[in-house]
């Protein structure tokens, strides 16, 4: 089964990420700081991470960075979609520069976010 | 000795118990906090399935259709803290869900409320969520007797996202309930770039404080539809100074390089050096090679902070305007220093990067 990793300090967002991705057959694992993040990361190895920017402990530029630099070469290469308030143009680039494969802007529509991270994973992968 | 002895010991023994009783009441106050913090958590994590079910755009065939509008109070805060992180249909179907529960209809009664918090937090409540179904009464709470109510419903108004807001809140900029430029600024620029033509035809107002904000807005939006009558505006010397110099600053931001001859014009032919100093930020923002000799000139200003902004927009003009800088920063004049300030801000490794003379 694909697993997903969402990453977020908002428990509410976190929840409704996790429902929606659920409802397309996906297995999804939430963490609520960038640290805590990362070490599920390393140790379930997701498919996929939706990571949030702005986060306690670790931000999700530096979770990124650390999975990009992973040892492991499988995590390294894992997409990683930024679902953040900070998408204004320096945003992207500093996002895309840390390894992100793809990013959703806050406020955001559940509709895109599923459209973005069915193009993120490997085709097949999402039912319905 | 025993009577001053016990009177202190006495004491001593009071401000302990007062110690105590206060560590004790601050300990009860967190203990309170942290449970009701979790009952809130729990209640919550309750109805967010219902949440869920209320988006969930693609429910489960025979699924029972969620009872919203029975749900317990606790739904209508989640729904409105998650409501300015969504958009598009989540954000109208919880819109929808919030009207269909009343929430909507007892803010907007609670818009004449007696009570100043009350019509506060109905015009914050409808500008999250009502859309642009009740403007015309938001906007009558732009002239409310409080303050704090006012600022609430500019808030609010920018928020809902109606193009129609901009009028009214232009017209708050001025008068005995004026509020202040930075929460009409930013109510404005919550309108999003729907509100860009209304603003821009608000350039030719009559209120100078109106047109000085919005020319800076337009500048915040990089607005290029914009630069002609901004252009415009720091060309017409009879004009407020303050509306020339937003509009010189927001010329700046847009960038446009036609943008160049007016700025150049005021940097050279201003006698206010708010104006001069303004346009050269601006040219150097904008990086035309043609403005390298009027700033040069303008490195001979009487004013330090025109030469200054001269001397920092050379710096940014490329390695024309910063060979010019080297070349007046060796030199006797009293222009040297703020050139060399210019350049050390730069440092050696753009200077580097570029030799001199390089084009």
């Amino acid at each position: 089964m694909t697993h997903v990793l969402v990453v977020d300090d908002d428990p509410v967002i976190a929840d409704l990420v996790a429902f929606r991705l659920g409802r397309l057959g996906l297995e999804v694992s939430v963490e609520r700081d960038g640290e805590a993040g990362l070490a599920a990361a390393r140790q379930l190895r997701p498919d996929l991470v939706v990571l949030d920017w702005m986060m306690p402990r670790m931000n999700g530029l530096e979770v990124c960075r650390a999975l990009r630099e992973d040892i492991d070469a499988d995590l390294a290469r894992t997409p990683v979609l930024l679902l953040t308030a900070k998408a204004q143009e320096p945003d992207l680039e500093r996002g895309f520069a840390a390894g992100a494969t793809d990013f959703v802007a806050k406020p955001f529509s559940t509709r895109e976010l599923v459209s973005r991270v069915t193009a993120a994973l490997p085709p097949g992968s999402v039912s319905g | 000795m025993t009577g001053p002895v016990g009177g202190v010991l006495l004491a001593g023994a009071a401000v302990t118990a007062l110690i105590i009783a206060l560590l004790l009441m601050v300990a009860t106050a967190h203990l309170l906090r942290g449970r009701r913090s979790a009952r809130d958590d729990r209640r919550k994590r309750e109805l967010m399935p219902l949440v869920h079910a209320v988006l969930d755009d693609d429910p489960v065939d025979g699924a029972p259709l969620p009872d919203v509008v029975g749900a317990p109070a606790d739904l209508d805060e989640i729904v409105l803290e998650l409501l300015p992180q969504l958009r598009g249909s989540d954000r109208q179907t919880l819109r929808d869900l919030l009207a269909e529960r009343g929430v909507v209809s007892r803010a907007v009664a609670d818009l004449t409320a007696r009570k100043s918090w009350r019509r506060g937090r109905a015009v914050a409540l409808l500008g999250s969520a009502a859309g642009t179904d009740h403007i015309a009464a938001m906007v009558e709470l732009l002239d409310d007797r409080s303050l704090e109510v006012r600022c609430a419903a500019a808030r609010a108004l920018g928020k809902a996202g109606d193009p129609a807001a901009v009028g009214p809140l232009l017209r708050a900029t001025h008068g005995e309930r004026a509020l202040p430029s930075g929460v009409l600024g930013m109510a404005l620029l919550d309108l999003g770039t729907t509100a860009l033509p209304v603003l821009r035809d608000s350039l030719t107002g009559r209120n100078q404080v109106a047109r000085g904000l919005v020319a800076e807005l337009l500048g915040v939006h990089g607005d290029p539809s914009a630069a002609p009558l901004l252009e415009a505006l720091v060309r017409d010397a009879g004009e407020d100074l303050g509306v020339r110099r937003s509009a010189a600053a927001a010329l700046g931001r847009i960038g446009s390089p036609t943008s160049t001859e007016p700025l150049v014009d005021a940097l050279s032919n201003s006698p206010d050096p708010g104006l001069q100093r303004t346009s050269a930020e601006a040219l150097g923002r904008i990086g035309h090679p043609l403005a390298t000799i009027p700033l040069l000139a303008g490195l001979a200003a009487e004013d330090i902070a025109v030469r200054a902004a001269c001397a920092d927009a050379l710096a940014a003009l490329g390695a024309d305007g910063r060979a010019s800088l080297e070349a007046v920063a060796t030199g006797p004049g009293a222009a040297a220093p703020v050139a060399r300030a210019a350049l050390d801000e730069l440092g050696p490794a753009v200077r580097r990067a570029e030799p001199v003379g390089a084009a």
